[in-house]
C-alpha cells in the first residue's frame, strides 16, 4: 500500500493505493490521525487506485469518521471503484459516508 | 536448541591436505629446485674445467712422450742417412763394409741392427747381392749375412727406398731370420757416380727394437687406470696395456668388429696425422677421454685414454657430498616449517573444532587459550568474544521465543474456545426432516472474527446468523464472541431479525473506542412453510439455490455494519424456500480468497459452483465450494476465516 497527501483547497486529499488489509491498515490509520492531528479536519479520501479493502480498512475510515466528527471535521471518499465500491456499498458505509464518484466532485462537496 | 537441526559435517582434514604439509612440501620442492639447479650448474663448470686442465695435462703428456720417441726415431734416422752419405763418398770393400756396420750397431745404443745391401758394382768389388746384417746380442754383436737368409730384394724395407729414393721407415714387422725380434725398420738408398751418372748402389738400414717405443709409451700412467697406446700408419697396435692386442688388432679392426662408426672416424684422423681431444669409450667399454697426437717421421700415433669416472670422481664426491649436505638442510627447513606451521594450525584446527561444537549448538564447547599475541591470537580472542555474544544473543532469542510461543499458545487457547462456542454437532436436529443444516468454519492461522449460529426459537422457529468482525486477533475473538451471546440474548425477546440485530448494534456502539464492527446476516426460518425473515447489516448478500440448480442472489442490504455507530434501523425482508430450495451464507472470506497472482474467488466462481449444489447433500456441496477455493488458491496461504452455511428446506 501507499499513501500520498497533498493540500487542495481547504481539503486535504489523501491518495491511497495497493491493498488496505489487515496488514496495511495500521500504517494507513496512523497516516489519517496524523494529519487529524496537523489539524487537517476536512479529509478527502481518494480510493481510485486502491484494489481492495478489507474490514481492517473499513475500520480505519470509520474510526477517522468517528474522530473528525468530535473535532467538527469531516471525510469523505471518493473515486471508489470495483470491489472497493462493493465492499463500501454492502457494509452499508454508503449510507454513512457521502462518497462521491470523483475527486473533483468530492472536493466540490468540501467546498 | 536452535541450529541443532543444520549439524555440520565433521571436519576430518587428510593429512595431504594440511596446511603445515603442504606449506613444508612447496618450500622443500622450491627449495630443492633451487638446489639442484645450483649443484648441476657447478658440477658442469666444474667438469668443463676438469676437462680443459686434462686436455693441457694430456697435451703435455703426449707432447713429451712424442718428443722421447722422436729423440728415438730421429736420431737412429740421422745415423742411418749419415752411413748412406758415407758409403757414397768413401770407396769400401768387403772388409770395410763389415767394420762400419758391426761399429755403426756398436756405438749407437738406439739402433738394434744395420744392414747394408749392396749391388754387385761394375768396378768388381762385389761380384752380386750382398747384405751384411749385424744386430745387437747380449755379449756384443751377431753377423748374418741376408742373403742367406731370405729374398730381401722382395722386402719392403729393400724395395720401397729404392723405388721412391728417399729415406723409409717401414711398418713395424717381426724380423724372421734376421734379429728375430719385433722391429721397425729405417731404410736409405745410397748411389754411386758411374759415368756421371747416379747409379743405385743399395740400400742402408737400422732397426730399432719396437720395445724400446713402447717401454716409453708403456711408461704413461695418468691417474689410476689411464694408459698410453701407439699406434702404426696403419692402425695396428704397437703398445698397448693388452698385450694381446699388439700387432694382432687395429682401430680399424676393432671398429669392424664393434661396428663403431666413431672408433673408425678415431683411427682415421689419426692416420691423418691430426690431434686433439676427445670423448671415447675404451676396447673394454669403460667411458673415456683421450688425447692424441702423430709421430711425425715414422707416422705413428699416440694416444693418452683417462676414465672419466677417475677423471671427473672428485667433483662427483664433491657433488655427492654436497648433496647430502643439502638434503639434510632440506629435511631441517622441512621440520622447521612444520613445526611452524603446526605452532599456527594447531590453535586453528583446535578453533575449528570448537566452532563445529559451538555450530552443533553446545555453547560450552572448550577454547584454545590464546597465549600468543600474533593473528591466530587474535582470532581466538575474537572468537571468544563472538561465542560469548553469540550465546547472549541465543539465551535471549530463547527466551524471546518462548514468551512467542506462549503468547501463541495463547492466542490458540483463545481460538479454540472462539472454535468451541460455535455448534458443531451435525445434523444439529436429528429429528426434524423438513428442514436439513450444515455449516463450516475453516479459521485462517491468525485468530479471526468470523462465526455462525443457529437455535430454535420455538418448535417452529429456527433462528440462524452469520457474521464477520473486523480485524483479527484477540480484540476480534472478544467482539464475536460478545456478538454472539448478544444475538441469543435478544432473540429470545425480539421475534424480528430487524429487532434482533438494531438491538445488538445498539450495545455493541455504545462505547465502542475502537471502533470495531461486524457484518450480521440473521434470519429466522418458519419450518412449516419454508418463509424467512431476515436483516441484513453489512453482510454479504446470500444466495437461494433452488431446487432445478438456478442461483438467485438476495437483494444487497445497504445497511450499516453493526457496532459502527449507534441508531441504524435496520429492515426487515422476507423470502419462501419451497421444497427442495436452500439457502447458502458465507463470509467474505470464500469471495475474497486470493490465489498466488493476489485474483479474487469473487462472486462470479462462488455463484458458477453453486449451480451443482442442489443434486447433492449441502454437507457435499460446502466441501465441493471449499475444494475449489483451495484448487483456486493453488498453495497461496489462506488470509481469512472461510465460513459457509446452507440451510435446505425440505417441507
Amino acid at each position: 500500500m501507499d499513501i500520498q497527501t497533498r493540500p487542495e483547497g481547504r481539503a486535504t486529499v489523501i491518495s491511497a493505493s495497493g491493498k488496505i488489509d489487515a496488514m496495511t491498515a495500521p500504517s494507513f490509520e496512523s497516516s489519517i490521525s496524523d494529519l487529524i492531528g496537523e489539524g487537517k479536519l476536512c479529509l478527502v479520501l481518494d480510493l481510485g487506485a486502491v484494489e481492495y479493502i478489507s474490514s481492517a480498512g473499513l475500520r480505519v475510515i470509520l474510526a477517522s469518521a468517528k474522530s473528525l466528527k468530535g473535532k467538527s471535521g469531516k471525510l469523505l471518499l471518493a473515486n471508489a471503484r470495483g470491489s472497493v465500491q462493493e465492499v463500501l456499498e454492502i457494509s452499508g458505509f454508503g449510507t454513512v459516508f457521502s462518497i462521491y464518484d470523483s475527486l473533483e466532485a468530492a472536493l466540490e462537496a468540501a467546498g | 536448541m536452535p541450529g541443532s537441526d543444520a549439524r555440520p559435517e565433521k571436519r576430518v582434514i587428510r593429512w595431504r591436505h594440511r596446511l603445515s604439509v603442504r606449506l613444508g612440501v612447496v618450500f622443500s620442492i622450491f627449495t630443492i629446485l633451487i638446489f639442484a639447479a645450483t649443484l648441476g650448474y657447478n658440477y658442469y663448470q666444474a667438469r668443463c674445467m676438469i676437462t680443459t686442465k686434462m686436455e693441457a695435462y694430456a697435451r703435455n703428456l703426449v707432447s713429451a712422450t712424442v718428443g722421447r720417441v722422436e729423440t728415438v726415431v730421429t736420431s737412429v734416422t740421422a745415423v742411418t742417412e749419415s752411413m748412406a752419405r758415407s758409403l757414397e763418398i768413401f770407396p769400401f770393400n768387403n772388409t770395410h763394409l763389415l767394420d762400419f756396420v758391426e761399429a755403426s750397431v756398436l756405438s749407437h745404443p738406439d739402433i738394434f741392427g744395420s744392414a747394408v745391401a749392396v749391388e754387385p758394382s761394375p768396378d768388381g768389388r762385389f761380384q752380386e747381392r750382398y747384405a751384411p746384417y749385424f744386430y745387437r746380442t747380449k755379449n756384443g754383436t751377431a753377423f748374418v749375412d741376408l742373403k742367406e737368409s731370405y729374398d730381401y730384394t722382395c722386402r719392403d724395407w729393400y724395395q720401397i727406398p729404392r723405388e721412391l729414393g728417399k729415406t723409409e721407415w717401414s711398418e713395424p714387422y717381426y724380423d724372421e731370420g734376421g734379429g728375430n725380434i719385433l722391429m721397425a725398420t729405417c731404410s736409405v738408398p745410397f748411389y754411386e757416380m758411374q759415368n756421371r751418372q747416379k747409379q743405385f748402389a743399395g740400400v742402408v738400414t737400422a732397426d730399432i727394437s719396437l720395445k724400446r717405443l713402447t717401454d716409453i709409451v708403456s711408461g704413461i700412467k695418468v691417474l689410476k687406470t689411464g694408459y698410453g697406446f701407439l699406434l702404426s700408419r696403419n692402425g695396428t697396435f704397437l703398445a698397448h696395456p693388452r698385450q694381446d692386442i699388439i700387432m694382432n688388432e687395429s682401430l680399424f679392426s676393432l671398429a669392424e668388429e664393434r661396428g663403431s662408426q666413431e672408433l673408425r672416424t678415431i683411427g682415421r684422423r689419426m692416420a691423418a696425422g691430426e690431434s686433439g681431444f676427445i670423448p671415447f669409450q675404451t676396447i673394454d667399454g669403460v667411458q673415456s677421454w683421450m688425447y692424441y697426437a702423430p709421430l711425425r717421421h715414422v707416422g705413428w700415433s699416440i694416444g693418452v685414454v683417462f676414465p672419466e669416472a677417475e677423471l671427473f670422481s672428485d667433483i662427483r664426491t664433491l657433488t655427492m657430498t654436497m648433496a647430502g649436505i643439502g638434503l639434510a638442510g632440506v629435511i631441517l627447513l622441512m621440520t622447521a616449517i612444520v613445526f611452524i606451521a603446526k605452532s599456527v594450525t594447531n590453535p586453528i584446527r583446535a578453533l575449528a573444532a570448537a566452532s563445529d561444537k559451538i555450530a552443533a549448538g553446545d555453547f560450552e564447547a572448550q577454547l584454545p587459550e590464546a597465549r600468543s599475541k600474533d593473528e591466530v591470537g587474535f582470532l581466538t580472542r575474537d572468537f571468544r568474544m563472538m561465542r560469548d555474544s553469540l550465546k547472549e544473543h541465543i539465551r535471549q532469542l530463547t527466551e524471546t521465543t518462548a514468551a512467542r510461543e506462549r503468547m501463541e499458545s495463547e492466542l490458540k487457547i483463545a481460538h479454540d474456545i472462539q472454535m468451541s462456542i460455535l455448534p458443531k454437532t451435525f445434523p444439529p436436529f436429528p429429528t426434524r426432516d423438513e428442514f436439513d443444516l450444515y455449516a463450516t468454519i475453516t479459521p485462517a492461522r491468525e485468530v479471526g472474527g468470523d462465526f455462525y449460529d443457529f437455535f430454535q426459537l420455538n418448535e417452529n422457529l429456527l433462528c440462524f446468523v452469520i457474521g464477520d468482525v473486523s480485524g483479527k486477533g484477540v480484540p476480534a475473538a472478544l467482539f464475536m464472541a460478545v456478538t454472539k451471546t448478544l444475538i441469543k440474548t435478544y432473540a429470545k425477546e425480539a421475534i424480528t431479525p430487524e429487532d434482533i440485530l438494531s438491538h445488538v448494534n445498539e450495545e455493541l456502539a455504545e462505547d465502542n473506542d475502537a471502533c470495531m464492527f461486524v457484518t450480521l446476516f440473521c434470519g429466522i426460518l418458519n419450518t412449516k412453510t419454508g418463509d424467512i425473515q431476515y436483516a441484513n447489516a453489512g453482510h454479504n448478500p446470500p444466495l437461494v439455490v433452488k431446487k432445478d440448480g438456478t442461483v438467485k442472489w438476495l437483494p444487497r442490504a445497504r445497511s450499516l455494519v453493526a457496532g459502527a455507530m449507534p441508531g441504524v434501523v435496520y429492515e426487515g425482508e422476507s423470502l419462501r424456500l419451497l421444497p427442495g430450495d436452500s439457502l447458502f451464507l458465507y463470509t467474505d472470506g470464500v469471495t475474497e480468497a486470493m490465489n498466488l497472482e493476489d485474483e479474487l474467488f469473487t462472486e462470479k466462481r462462488l455463484e458458477k459452483d453453486m449451480t451443482f449444489s442442489a443434486d447433492m447433500g449441502i454437507k457435499d456441496a460446502l466441501q465441493r465450494i471449499m475444494d475449489s477455493i483451495h484448487q483456486f488458491a493453488d498453495g497461496a496461504p489462506q488470509a481469512d476465516d472461510i465460513t459457509m452455511m446452507m440451510i435446505r428446506y425440505s417441507g
